[in-house]
């Protein structure tokens, strides 16, 4: 059980300065994206690569989050950063109450479960007109704001995302890491055994789906904040996939690499671009060949086979 | 270890009248005893007998059907098995079920991590709470590592250590979690002398140590080098608790190991000469799971028209060596022929099944939502593929149908029950309707050699006699058949010729009626002998 080491956090950090100095906006604006759309993923990442469960409705949470937070900001008149602490509080509980339903399933059953709450939570954000704005969504919301200070640009968004984002992978490094962390890797290998030594599997998987549903909640609050504007499309069955890729491309059990992962993604999202609604048919190559190929994620594999590469190159030169 | 020297020794677990039913199966009867204070029991009893099912009723994967299981006066049957290892009880696994990604430290420590108490919230520092809980935990789980002696192996992960560490692992883990009731199931299985030796060890300094230890165990010389006492289940029913020595010479036991002693009545139906032209030949074949070696340089033979009898204790090698055949498990050395041909150069079992050698697969496997028509369907179809291709599949026309008819009637006339049954879902008979389907399953491939995987497992003896006699006429038909047989007694009844399997290796092969009179079949199944277990006599002496 080693430590988290400090390089990656500082490395990190060198690499965002770096981006500012190079006044791009358009990278920071898509950097900003990797930092909020990485804390579903890490979340993700915590419930499928550590304790095994897989969920295919995790755009909910992010919608959740994204919704219930202006919702709650402008029909309790509340302080936008409270209404963003209460909604992910309600998210938490709504997951930790959906793990109660779905965590007697396992596997195909669970995908499928998880699933189709994905789809009603997307269904409502549609419907429910007058509190959503249906398939119109809603407008003019608030940017965010801390003592009279307006976070509107790219920029000045920039180092709140950021900072979520390195608290987030934080807290998950430190959660895998601690003696919780061993539980949740054992139910992923075995929950019978967890539950002969004294811990309720159950239990720890509802914990851990109420974690990831925070993550997410939170994300979509930021976000909500950062675009100003919120309609169901970005919330939809496809973005759970989506998440999916991420975390699978990062290599399930590894934080780190999920927000390669991330920005991974979000790369080949702006080069898909002239795809339009067809990219979707290259996530989806990228996701079964990810499954199939690069089991411990791209990056692992990738150095795996330049590691391979060069010990034949030298081979030969011998 | 410790004897009973204590004058009013402390009840622990009392088990008071549990039964088990699944479905139509009972699994426990009225089963009753107690355990003491720092006692150490063995629970025994052939295959089948319910000695799993009683470790998972204690430690709470089974909620038993009625009957109750008190732990120091408190009753705590049904309770999550989680509760239950919160109470004092812990147990390990038959399988082992170590966690394969995590270190042999951090699968310790994973065993003390619920009684820690520790919380999700202090689990998102590194610091303060979670930390010195890690430390602590750390700390103590080099100790239980260092008391199974796995200390220099803490950093590899768990899923690289042989089987016997493994063991060891399981035990230090289930320690970790406080409990002070072990229930070990099958501690020895797979492992070699050494390996046992070592666990032998660590049991005897667990019960040093003040702990209340149950195993549940086949190894019957391991048995009795840790046992204070045993207690022996036979099909679900407690049939001797005693101290080693009185068990072990108890005539009830090793009948029931043997199996049921009183005449099948079969062995003067064995008239027709089996002619001495082989159809299945074995040659030197070995089987090795992982590290574990099933089956070792096994010669076996089946001649046409014969019907041969594998035998020995659970854990023998029999089914490995029948799945062999078979096709699903790829063997490391040796030569399977049938007929000629080589079936180790077949690619699947499907593939075995159509050249003609079917198998009644152990526990029966049938298809338990299809009607027994339709389970026979199933086995008629590589009948179907056979006679006309893929377009017998895909296309059965209604002369072919007539076929299948024909063959059903066949089944029919074999089993009568089946057919009055025969639009019956399969998962409605009885144990013994549905053995007698598997068969008829099985025949409806129209094979030459019939494999039968423990055809008399959880049967009562007058279905196990009824179903042995079938066997007879499906001889008399000319079909060869291999017979893997825990129940000795039953099976050497019926065969021509068997094989005697203990722990891998044939140690004795002869007329069935010389084995079945031979007096050292019984020490090759229960190899009493603490020193020198007697199937290890018996191996020398054939090598």
């Amino acid at each position: 059980m080693k430590q988290q080491g400090i390089w990656p956090y500082l490395l990190l950090v060198a690499g965002l300065i770096g981006l500012q100095f190079s006044g791009s906006n358009y990278l920071t604006n898509l950097a900003n994206f990797v930092a909020i759309q990485a804390l579903p993923a890490i979340g993700l990442s915590l419930l499928m690569g550590y304790t095994g469960q897989i969920s295919l409705g995790h755009a909910a949470f992010y919608g959740l989050g994204a919704y219930g937070s202006v919702l709650l900001a402008t029909l309790l008149g509340v302080n936008m950063w409270l209404a963003m602490v209460l909604a992910a509080v309600l998210v938490g509980i709504a997951a930790w109450a959906l793990g109660w339903l779905v965590f007697r399933l396992e596997g195909h059953y669970l995908a499928m479960a998880t699933l189709g709450f994905g789809i009603i939570v997307h269904v409502i954000l549609v419907e429910m007109h007058d509190w959503t704005g249906g398939p119109n969504g809603m407008t003019g919301i608030e940017p965010m704001n801390l003592f009279g200070h307006e976070f509107y640009s790219d920029k000045q968004v920039f180092p709140i995302v950021w900072g979520a984002c390195i608290l987030g992978i934080f807290f998950a490094e430190s959660l895998v890491r601690s003696p919780v962390g061993l539980l949740m890797r054992g139910v992923s290998e075995n929950g019978r055994v967890v539950a002969s030594l004294g811990a309720s599997p159950d239990r720890m998987k509802r914990l851990v789906l109420m974690v990831s549903g925070i993550y997410a909640a939170v994300a979509g609050a930021l976000y909500a904040r950062y675009v100003g504007y919120l309609s169901p499309g970005p919330f939809d069955v496809g973005f759970s996939i989506k998440l999916l890729l991420m975390v699978a491309i990062g290599g399930f059990a590894q934080i780190w690499g999920v927000l390669f992962g991330v920005a991974f993604v979000a790369l080949v999202s702006e080069l898909l671009k002239p795809l339009g609604g067809y990219d979707i048919i290259v996530f989806g190559v990228l996701l079964v060949v990810a499954v199939v190929y690069c089991r411990d994620g791209l990056l692992q594999t990738l150095f795996a086979g330049v590691r391979g590469t060069l010990r034949l190159a030298r081979k030969s030169v011998s | 270890m410790t004897a009973q020297t204590v004058p009013a020794p402390k009840r622990v677990i009392d088990i008071e009248a549990v039964t088990m039913a699944f479905g139509g199966l009972t699994a426990l009867r009225d089963v009753s005893f107690s355990i003491f204070e720092n006692e150490t029991v063995s629970l025994i009893g052939p295959n089948g007998a319910g000695k799993t099912t009683l470790l998972n009723v204690i430690a709470g994967n089974l909620r038993p059907s009625s009957g109750r299981v008190v732990l120091r006066g408190e009753p705590i049957q049904g309770l999550p098995p989680n509760e239950i290892n919160a109470r004092g009880i812990g147990r390990t696994f038959q399988s082992v079920e170590i966690f394969a990604t995590l270190t042999v430290l951090e699968n310790a420590m994973a065993g003390g991590v619920a009684a820690t108490a520790i919380g999700l919230a202090p689990s998102f520092l590194p610091w303060g709470k979670a930390r010195r809980v890690q430390n602590d935990l750390a700390r103590r789980a080099r100790e239980m590592l260092d008391f199974v002696g796995l200390s220099a192996a803490a950093d590899m992960p768990g899923g690289t250590l042989p089987t016997g560490q493994q063991r060891l692992l399981g035990i230090a883990r289930v320690m970790m979690s406080g409990a002070r009731v072990l229930l070990l199931d099958e501690p020895g299985a797979g492992l070699n002398e050494t390996e046992k030796s070592a666990l032998i060890n660590v049991i005897s300094r667990l019960s040093d140590k003040g702990y209340t230890i149950i195993v549940v165990e086949h190894d019957m010389a391991l048995v009795a080098q840790v046992s204070d006492r045993i207690v022996v289940l036979d099909q679900g029913r407690l049939i001797a608790d005693g101290l080693p020595d009185a068990v072990k010479h108890d005539p009830v036991v090793i009948q029931a190991y043997l199996g049921r002693s009183h005449d099948h009545g079969v062995a003067r139906l064995r008239t027709q000469v089996a002619r001495s032209e082989k159809l299945l030949e074995i040659d030197r074949l070995s089987i090795r799971y992982g590290g574990v070696t099933a089956l070792d340089n096994a010669n076996v033979h089946v001649n046409k028209g014969e019907i041969v009898a594998l035998v020995g204790p659970n854990g023998a090698g029999k089914s490995s060596l029948v799945k062999a055949v078979a096709g699903f498990v790829k063997p490391a050395t040796g030569t399977i022929r049938y007929d000629g041909a080589d079936l180790r150069a077949l690619r699947s079992p499907d593939a075995v099944t159509r050249k003609g050698v079917s198998l009644v697969p152990e526990g029966r496997a049938l298809f338990p939502s299809l009607t027994i028509t339709d389970n026979l369907a199933l086995g008629y179809y590589t009948e179907r593929f056979r006679n006309w291709g893929l377009r017998g599949l895909i296309a059965p026309g209604l002369n072919r149908n007539d076929a299948f008819e024909e063959r059903k009637e066949i089944a029919f006339r074999l089993f009568p029950i089946l057919k009055e049954r025969q639009q019956q879902q399969a998962g409605m008979l009885s144990g013994g309707q549905a053995q007698m389907l598997a068969i008829a399953r099985s025949l409806m491939s129209n094979p030459r050699l019939l494999l039968l995987d423990e055809p008399s497992l959880g049967l009562a003896p007058k279905v196990i006699d009824e179903i042995l006699h079938k066997l007879l006429e499906l001889r008399a038909g000319g079909l060869s058949i291999l017979l893997i047989e825990q129940n000795a007694q039953a099976a050497l009844q019926i065969a021509d010729r068997a094989y005697v399997l203990s722990t891998g290796r044939i140690v004795a092969d002869g007329a069935a009626d010389s084995i079945l009179a031979d007096p050292n079949i019984a020490s090759a199944y229960l190899g009493w002998d603490e020193n020198k277990p007697q199937a290890e006599t018996l191996r020398s002496a054939v090598s």
